[in-house]
């Protein structure tokens, strides 16, 4: 009887060993793993199907894997696993090397998934401010290190927010969320079985599905506690749960803060009592409001930071993606201190150089996030729903 | 035959309310002038000295001590007399209950039956030092120089650690080159810690240094002839190339290791069929050479396959080549039952017996293709079973690691070609679906048959035949009980190691060299000394025969389980000492009994029986009931089961024996004419699984039994009386059931019809 002939793609397996599952040669099958998992379901259990495939080089089981989103990453099946594999590692291997894959054009996944690509990733937005800086130059007279009239360093006298740093930053953010959303668009797809699916019994709206994983997962981070609620693995597992909370509301608050003052200002111009003018004044409530966020994304990036370094590698790494992230988020908080510090310091040369730097990582944030660990933000949110829509296949 | 005896109460190991003092004013009158000595001292193992001063003192020939298991503590009473122990402290204080199941009550001293039963047991161990003489060993040369059939990895390694021992070695190989399988393994499994990567196995440098060796002489192309003797002075003649040379060799390292199974049994898979096709062995020899050129392996360790396709064959038409072979097999038995016809005892159950070594070979193979390809090529290890021994996991960790090396539990369940490909179908599989697999080659398992399956290996001239017996219960592998007596053969002297005795990697072929030389020198300087090997080892006593009364009926050179004893034409027996292990199994066989042991006789055990007090009233005194008991299995497992006061019926009296195989008929009829009320005969399980020491001892005596029950039917006696029980040595919670349901079936019978007369 003739049945599926597998495919096996070597260099798929090659590709999750780079991007943090190099234990997934060490699986021999036992499902220890499959047991301690928390969250995993009865039937069909992950991650152990998950290490045969990837050892296996299955691409496509993997793509079509909806299980691998479930999972969210506690690492009792790492602590407990009895040949030392890492299965936690992997899973979170496939989900990178998955939408790396995913996401056009692709040569940015890349150079994204391994360090030798970050001088690249670096020079496209520091070539671009650098034009800018040096257009900028010419505005003021050849100088590139400028001050204003009063003698102080003004930033905008380079970096003018209406004609450099807005519409930069806007194309760059929309530009990436419109890739985000068509790979977002293909994941869905992947998850599709072939042929046509009928969904039995009640059904209630994708809107309802959404509203339910944005509970579960982001405003009450209730799965987080699921997923540490798993037995006991006798080994030290730092949790995630308060680092991850702060740093998702911080995010939130912070994009809040930023379209309210967008719309005040580009508003402002349209309809005047909307006009919200920079720097606001330290007891305006939306500047309130931002302190309390950028106070929140440190304490978050510093627990989490702490927590990677306190792992034991030999039961949990972390991968170039997920410093990447980290350290990318660190580059910014700092120099956009520094930036500040300079300027109030009357240190113009060091201050613009920061200031530049703190652009060209704002930029690489945001513009390099469909590749990046922060895609997760949609790709997760887009495979939960599908979950809980039509289940696991 | 011991005359003058001193007997000792160990007073701190008996206790139970028995009344030691009592006991020791018994001992002293029945006996009189025999007991010069009858003391009860508080510790026996203080009285060492006090128990010398009066052996010189007195001129003691015997000494019996009466007190915990000769079991406990043994070794610490070596004294130069003939020793005997009266177990009165597992066996029968602490084994003590009332027939009536009451609590023992012991404050106003011990219970009458207790009493008696103590009484019973020194009287019968005054009996059997009285019937004791000590042995004289029975010495041989001992010649210092060692066999070793088979020049292969094992045999090499015996052969050199053999001469680094000490001894002179004798190799004889078969091939016109040394080395065996192991020509085709440069790269084999670790032979080493830390047990990880592959190893080369430096062939060359192995066979260089034992040709160098001044004490290993080599035969190639050379053939056992024949081995006659006994170990330490056995006489070999070995068939070379320039005539059949003598030579004088103390023991024999066998290390014939194996044939590869016959490929039909795996055309079924494909082997044969298609040059796509290969066993292990073939792709080993390939991989070596350089021809390996496929990009897609699968390695099938899943043999289902095959395995059906015989047991179809069975039911309905034969496996290809078989209706060939079946012919010819079937003539020569009609010569003669004189002829010695070597049974071919090949079958696909080798096939599971190698998946050890196909799984860590087929590992080892699938690993080094992608390492010469850098993973350019994909192998896939489709297992039933992966099995890899001991710490040799470690092996299999490393080898899994190798990004080309796939691996899933499958039943495969077609292999055909497609073109210019193989399609391997999958089912059950661990990816969670059934699949195809297309590769450019199928490397199948390689069944390791042992040579002693196929071939004589040693032609031994002994009366019992050329081969070794009961191959078949191992499938043809030269082994015997492998769990208690590794590398021993049914043939004292011979010793198997590597894949003719299981099928090993070449790690545990080494090991099981050294293991045999240990063995073999063990056996030549127990022969030297006139002592028994194994398993008795060190036992100076042996068979004796009074020949005026042999009547030449055979039976004992038949039944010996070692080939032990030859004879002459007229059927004469004629004991080979040092082949003998001792059981006794002989003297249970002989109806004349002729034979005897100097400190084991036929005569001390009836005497022991008829010394037990049999109460002539049944109903007011109870039965009495004798036990025979194997002192290999059964006599720890008693004791076990005192020490954890799991009591039994107080109307048992307990002789230990070598082996069941050991008894003979009369003591059933002693102990009927004495009125005993049943025998109950307490052995090792027996049969394919079977755990007696001398292989054959209770299965024999299960015979045996049935043959008495015939002579008590007909003397009116139920046969029921008479039953043979199996017990393993860790059943010591079962074994008081056993004999409290024996004891109760005796009760239901009413008492011997013999009693009182």
């Amino acid at each position: 009887m003739a049945q599926i002939t597998i495919k096996p793609d070597l260099e798929f397996a090659r590709a999750l060993e780079e991007a943090g599952g190099e234990s997934l040669k060490k699986c021999y099958q036992c499902a220890t793993c499959s047991v301690a998992c928390p969250l995993a379901p009865a039937n069909a259990p992950y991650p152990r199907k998950e290490m045969v495939w990837a050892s296996w080089g299955l691409k496509d089981k993997l793509r079509a894997d909806i299980d691998l989103w479930l999972c969210h990453n506690c690492g009792n099946c790492s602590d407990l696993c009895p040949r030392g594999a890492k299965p936690a590692d992997l899973m979170g291997a496939a989900r990178n090397v998955i939408y790396k894959d995913l996401t056009e054009p692709s040569i940015v996944g890349k150079w994204m998934s391994k360090p030798a690509g970050l001088p690249i990733l670096f020079a496209i937005p520091a070539v671009l401010w650098l034009v800018v800086w040096w257009i900028r130059a010419g505005f003021n007279g050849g100088q590139w290190f400028p001050r204003a009239a009063d003698g102080r360093i003004v930033f905008g006298q380079i970096f003018y927010g209406d004609y450099t740093i807005d519409p930069i930053f806007m194309l760059t953010f929309f530009t990436a969320l419109f890739i985000l959303a068509r790979g977002a668009m293909k994941l869905w797809a992947q998850f599709k079985p072939e042929g046509s699916m009928a969904v039995i019994g009640k059904t209630k709206c994708w809107v309802w599905h959404l509203w339910d994983v944005l509970w579960d997962e982001i405003i009450t981070h209730r799965k987080f506690d699921d997923c540490e609620d798993g037995p006991d693995t006798g080994k030290e597992t730092p949790s995630r749960k308060n680092g991850h909370f702060l740093l998702v509301w911080s995010f939130a608050i912070l994009a809040f803060v930023t379209a309210v003052v967008a719309m005040g200002h580009w508003g402002g111009k349209v309809i005047p009592l909307i006009k919200i003018e920079t720097p606001m004044p330290l007891t305006f409530p939306v500047k309130i409001l931002a302190n309390i966020g950028a106070f929140m994304l440190l304490l978050g990036l510093g627990l989490l930071t702490v927590r990677r370094l306190r792992l034991n590698p030999k039961f949990q790494g972390s991968s170039w993606y997920d410093w990447y992230l980290l350290g990318i988020i660190w580059v910014i908080a700092l120099t956009g201190v520094m930036a500040q510090g300079f300027r109030l310091a009357d240190a113009i040369v060091p201050a613009f150089v920061v200031y530049y730097l703190h652009l060209v990582c704002v930029w690489m944030l945001f513009a390099y996030l469909p590749w990046s660990k922060l895609g997760h933000i949609l790709y997760r949110t887009v495979a939960l729903l599908y979950a809980r829509m039509y289940g696991r296949s | 035959m011991a005359g003058k005896i001193g007997v000792y109460f160990d007073q701190q190991n008996i206790g139970g309310g028995l009344d030691v003092e009592a006991l020791a004013a018994q001992t002293a009158e029945k006996w009189g002038d025999l007991t010069a000595v009858v003391k009860v001292v508080p510790v026996l193992a203080l009285a060492l000295d006090e128990i010398k001063a009066d052996i010189e003192a007195q001129g003691l020939d015997g000494v019996l001590l009466c007190g915990a298991s000769p079991r406990v503590d043994g070794e610490l009473y070596r004294l130069p007399v003939l020793i005997e122990h009266v177990n009165l402290r597992e066996q029968c204080v602490q084994a003590y209950k009332n027939p009536d199941r009451s609590p023992v009550d012991t404050a106003k001293g011990a219970p009458e039956l207790l009493q008696l039963m103590a009484r019973d047991y020194v009287n019968m161990g005054v009996v059997k030092l009285q019937k004791s003489e000590a042995p004289e060993a029975a010495t041989v040369q001992g010649v210092q120089r060692i066999l070793v059939i088979g020049g292969g990895w094992t045999g090499l390694t015996a052969a050199l650690e053999a001469a680094a021992t000490g001894y002179e070695v004798v190799l004889v190989e078969k091939s016109d080159k040394l080395g065996g399988a192991a020509n085709n393994i440069p790269m084999a499994s670790p032979l080493a810690s830390p047990w990880e990567n592959k190893q080369p196995t430096n062939l060359v440098a192995k066979v260089s240094e034992a040709m160098g060796s001044p004490k290993i002489k080599i035969y190639t192309s050379a053939r056992m002839q024949k081995l006659e003797g006994q170990p330490g002075e056995f006489k070999a003649a070995i068939d070379t190339a320039s005539g059949t040379v003598d030579v004088e060799v103390g023991a024999v390292v066998l290390a014939t290791g194996w044939v590869a199974l016959d490929q039909k049994y795996l055309a079924p898979m494909g082997l044969g069929k298609s040059p796509m096709v290969v066993d292990a062995a073939s792709f080993g020899k390939m991989l070596v050479a350089d021809q390996v050129k496929a990009n897609r392996i699968a390695f099938v360790l899943d043999t289902t396959m095959a395995e059906k396709a015989v047991t179809e064959a069975v039911e309905g038409c034969p496996l290809d080549g078989d209706a060939a072979a079946a012919a010819p097999a079937a003539a020569p038995a009609a010569e003669g039952e004189d002829v010695f016809v070597k049974e071919d005892l090949e079958s696909i159950r080798h096939l599971a017996y190698s998946n050890a070594v196909n799984s860590v070979g087929m590992l080892r193979l699938a690993n080094t293709v992608c390492e010469k390809t850098d993973d350019a090529c994909q192998t896939f290890i489709l297992y039933k079973d992966m099995t890899v021994p001991g710490i040799l996991e470690r092996f299999y960790k490393k080898m899994q690691e190798r990004l080309g090396v796939m691996m899933t539990k499958a039943d495969v369940t077609d292999i055909r070609e497609a073109g210019n490909h193989m399609v391997v179908e999958c089912k059950n599989t661990l990816l969670g679906m059934d699949f195809d697999l297309d590769v450019d080659m199928v490397v199948l398992p390689t069944g390791l048959v042992p040579t002693t399956a196929k071939d004589v290996t040693i032609h031994f001239d002994y009366r019992q035949g050329p081969d070794f017996p009961d191959l078949a219960l191992f499938d043809g592998f030269a082994d015997s009980n492998y769990i208690c007596f590794p590398y021993e053969t049914r043939r004292t002297g011979v010793y198997a190691a590597g894949c003719v005795r299981q099928p090993l990697t070449m790690d545990a072929c080494e090991e099981d060299a050294k293991g045999a030389v240990l063995k073999a020198v063990q056996c030549i300087e127990a022969a030297s000394h006139g002592v028994a090997v194994h398993p008795r080892s060190g036992d100076l006593s042996y068979p004796l025969f009074n020949m005026v009364r042999c009547t030449q009926c055979k039976r004992c050179t038949e039944e010996c389980p070692f080939g032990a004893l030859d004879d002459d034409e007229k059927g004469t027996p004629r004991l080979n000492p040092t082949r003998c292990r001792r059981c006794g199994t002989c003297f249970g066989a002989c109806p004349e009994r002729v034979i005897s042991f100097a400190n084991y006789n036929i005569d001390q055990i009836g005497s022991m029986i008829r010394e037990v007090q049999v109460p002539k009233d049944f109903k007011k005194d109870g039965p009495r009931v004798l036990i025979l008991a194997c002192e290999n299995d059964a006599y720890p497992a008693l004791d076990m089961a005192g020490e954890r006061h799991k009591p039994w019926s107080p109307y048992c009296r307990i002789i230990p024996v070598r082996c069941l195989g050991s008894v003979n008929a009369i003591w059933v009829s002693d102990a009927m004419s004495k009125g005993y009320d049943g025998v109950m005969l307490l052995g090792c399980k027996y049969g394919d699984d079977y755990q007696c020491h001398f292989v054959k001892g209770s299965e024999i005596c299960a015979k045996r039994k049935d043959n008495i029950a015939e002579t008590l039917n007909r003397l009116g006696v139920q046969p029921e009386r008479v039953e043979l029980l199996e017990v393993a040595i860790d059943e010591y919670d079962k074994v008081p059931n056993l004999i409290d349901g024996f004891v109760d079936r005796i009760m239901a019978m009413g008492p011997n019809p013999f009693k009182g007369m």
